[in-house]
């Protein structure tokens, strides 16, 4: 079973984030990143069903030279090999352009799984995935709450909403987005990280894929962003100072007048 | 653009759901701003009787997509029907409600024509030329434009109120003739998981919730005894569910329960999109973090930027005292 794991390398989640002079996405410099928490999550259901049984799983990623630390990550936790979409003309896409280079990417692969992240931390998209599946021609499954094997393919729990779960049978090779919560993903071992720095990481360019770089990257983007701001407040949203026992007898005044539950 | 603007509906056993609702309201918006009509698509193996429900809400026209293929969601069979309904009737934006339906099937048909899918959308300008979302877990707000047509577009719930009846549009049953094979995933059962019967999130009057940054499931306590002293229930962002310090059936959002109580504090949640969704309508909201810029700041009643294992403590002992004097 060869599975391909998509992952986005993402701001570290308490990150001090600041927009940018052109209001169209956040300022990169000066902060930390790491694997979308989100892909965590599908890298240890591939490293599952490998440990399950015989297979490789290859990691792929598009971003710029920062982002090998996230396939890094990867290699050390027990991925076979990785490929890393980092040349200039794969960078600034939006969704659409992102799923058509990582599609050719993943066609050199020839997967008979391809897991992702539900959606990604920063952009919360929720997309690509179904876009690539849409590309790949592979039927898509998201929001995974268990996978399984079967004699035909996988058997997905779909979270859907109030504690429910829908039970769906893909064929193989199919698209499946793995929610947070699956599993106890593991981290790298000593040796893991060893090992890493043997294994290949593949940096194919628009031609090696055989794509037109207009069709990729910012170029062959139509999604576009602008105006970024912090959202406006609540109307009236009231700020308590004070010790906490101050701020505990403000509140229960409060509580008191606007709730009728106490 | 004098197109349609089609509203995808989604049922709950044969009930059509309130989120849809609050699509018809933005279809009725843009066509309005457009100069096109309103429609609506509800799909399945026996849709008309929902049909007829969403017909009374000021849509022109619903279109009952009927098919034995349909009689389940599954993302190949909502994409080909609704592929073909679109280029029969001239649609020119379609809208999802950005649920597990919405979020499955909606990219699926945007890839259908070769563009991105515009997601979880909470406004739009201009007729649909521009769109507005959050990002970054609710931190900052952007908008967008899409360059190209159909617009496929998935929007947060209750982004929208639910509309008015209104008018009475036609129901037109549309038979798609999906090819057998069209279909790749093959839909088992829905299932639910076992209930407790001690938490009611939905039906609670007051929740107090916690997120990741109380540490561990052992801290939880401090939230869980500020909820005793108010006589409400515990609830949870997604983190602490999945680290197991709570079951899941105390987790507010999106993804969990979505909760409606005269009173919500939220104790360390940073806000991310799919918490707030789940607990914005609550009547009076209290939150509680050390992190002056959480979005979850955004919808609060009462903010208190401070540390919760002071705060927390010291609101069960006032709320004590003041019931004991009361």
């Amino acid at each position: 079973m060869k599975i391909v794991v998509c992952v986005k390398q993402v701001p570290d989640s308490d990150a001090a984030l600041a927009i940018n002079a052109d209001k169209t996405w956040i300022l990169e410099s000066g902060i930390n990143f790491g694997l979308n928490p989100y892909d965590r999550y599908a890298l240890e259901e591939a490293l599952k069903i490998k440990d399950a049984g015989e297979g490789e799983v290859v990691a792929v990623t598009l971003g710029p030279d920062r982002a090998a630390q996230v396939l890094k990550t990867c290699l050390a936790t027990g991925a076979d090999r990785a490929i890393h979409l980092k040349d200039d003309a794969f960078q600034g896409g939006d969704p659409w352009a992102n799923a058509l280079a990582l599609a050719a990417a993943i066609r050199t692969v020839e997967p008979d799984l391809v897991l992702c992240g539900f959606q990604a931390d920063d952009d919360t998209l929720a997309q690509t995935p179904v876009l690539l599946a849409g590309i790949l021609d592979m039927p898509h499954a998201t929001g995974a709450m268990k996978i399984e094997r079967t004699d035909a393919g996988v058997r997905v729990e779909r979270e859907l909403e109030a504690d429910r779960r829908e039970v769906v049978d893909l064929p193989l090779p199919s698209v499946i987005t793995v929610q947070t919560g699956i599993n106890e993903p593991r981290y790298a071992s000593i040796k893991g990280i060893m090992a890493a720095k043997r294994k290949e990481m593949k940096t194919p360019d628009p031609a090696d894929l055989g794509i037109d770089p207009s069709q990729v990257g910012a170029a062959g983007s139509r999604l576009r962003f602008f105006d970024m701001a912090v959202p406006p407040k609540k109307e009236g949203g009231e700020v308590l100072t004070g010790t906490a026992d101050e701020i505990a007898l403000a509140l229960v005044k409060r509580i008191r007048e606007n709730t009728g539950v106490l | 653009m004098a197109g349609k603007i089609l509203t995808v509906i989604e049922t709950d056993a044969g009930r059509v759901r309130d989120c849809s609702y609050e699509l018809v309201t933005l279809a009725r918006e843009l066509a309005q701003a457009t100069g096109g009509t309103a429609c609506a698509a509800v799909l399945g193996d026996d849709p008309v009787a929902a049909a007829t429900q969403v017909a009374g809400h000021g849509v022109e026209t619903v279109y009952a997509v009927k098919d034995p293929g349909l009689a389940a969601y599954t993302a190949d069979g909502w994409a080909a029907a609704l592929k073909r309904l679109m280029a029969s009737e001239g649609v020119d934006i379609v809208l999802f409600s950005h649920t597990p339906l919405g979020w499955d099937a909606a990219p699926r048909l945007s890839a259908v024509h070769s563009l991105p899918a515009l997601t979880e959308i909470v406004a739009v300008e201009d007729g649909g030329k521009v769109w507005t979302r959050l990002m970054f877990n609710g931190k900052f707000q952007v908008r967008m434009t899409l360059d190209g047509t159909p617009a496929v577009v998935t929007v947060q719930k209750g982004a929208f109120p639910p509309c008015e009846e209104q008018g009475q549009g036609a129901v037109k049953e549309v038979a798609i003739g999906l090819e057998p094979g069209a279909i790749r995933q093959k839909y088992v059962e829905t299932t639910s998981a076992p209930a407790s019967g001690k938490v009611d999130l939905a039906s609670a009057d007051i929740i107090v919730a916690g997120g990741r940054s109380i540490g561990s499931k052992e801290k939880f306590g401090i939230i869980k005894e500020l909820a005793d002293a108010l006589g409400g229930q515990v609830g949870a962002s997604r983190p602490v569910t999945d680290a197991g310090w709570l079951p899941h059936e105390h987790q507010v959002g999106s993804s969990g329960i979505t909760v409606k109580p005269k009173l919500y504090i939220a104790s360390g949640i940073s806000g991310a999109i799919q918490h707030i969704v789940g607990m914005k309508q609550s009547g009076y909201i209290v939150a509680i973090n050390r992190d002056k810029e959480a979005p979850i700041f955004e919808v609060a009643d009462v903010c208190i930027i401070g540390d919760q294992f002071e705060i927390v403590p010291a609101l069960t002992k006032a709320i004590l005292e003041a019931r004991g004097h009361g």
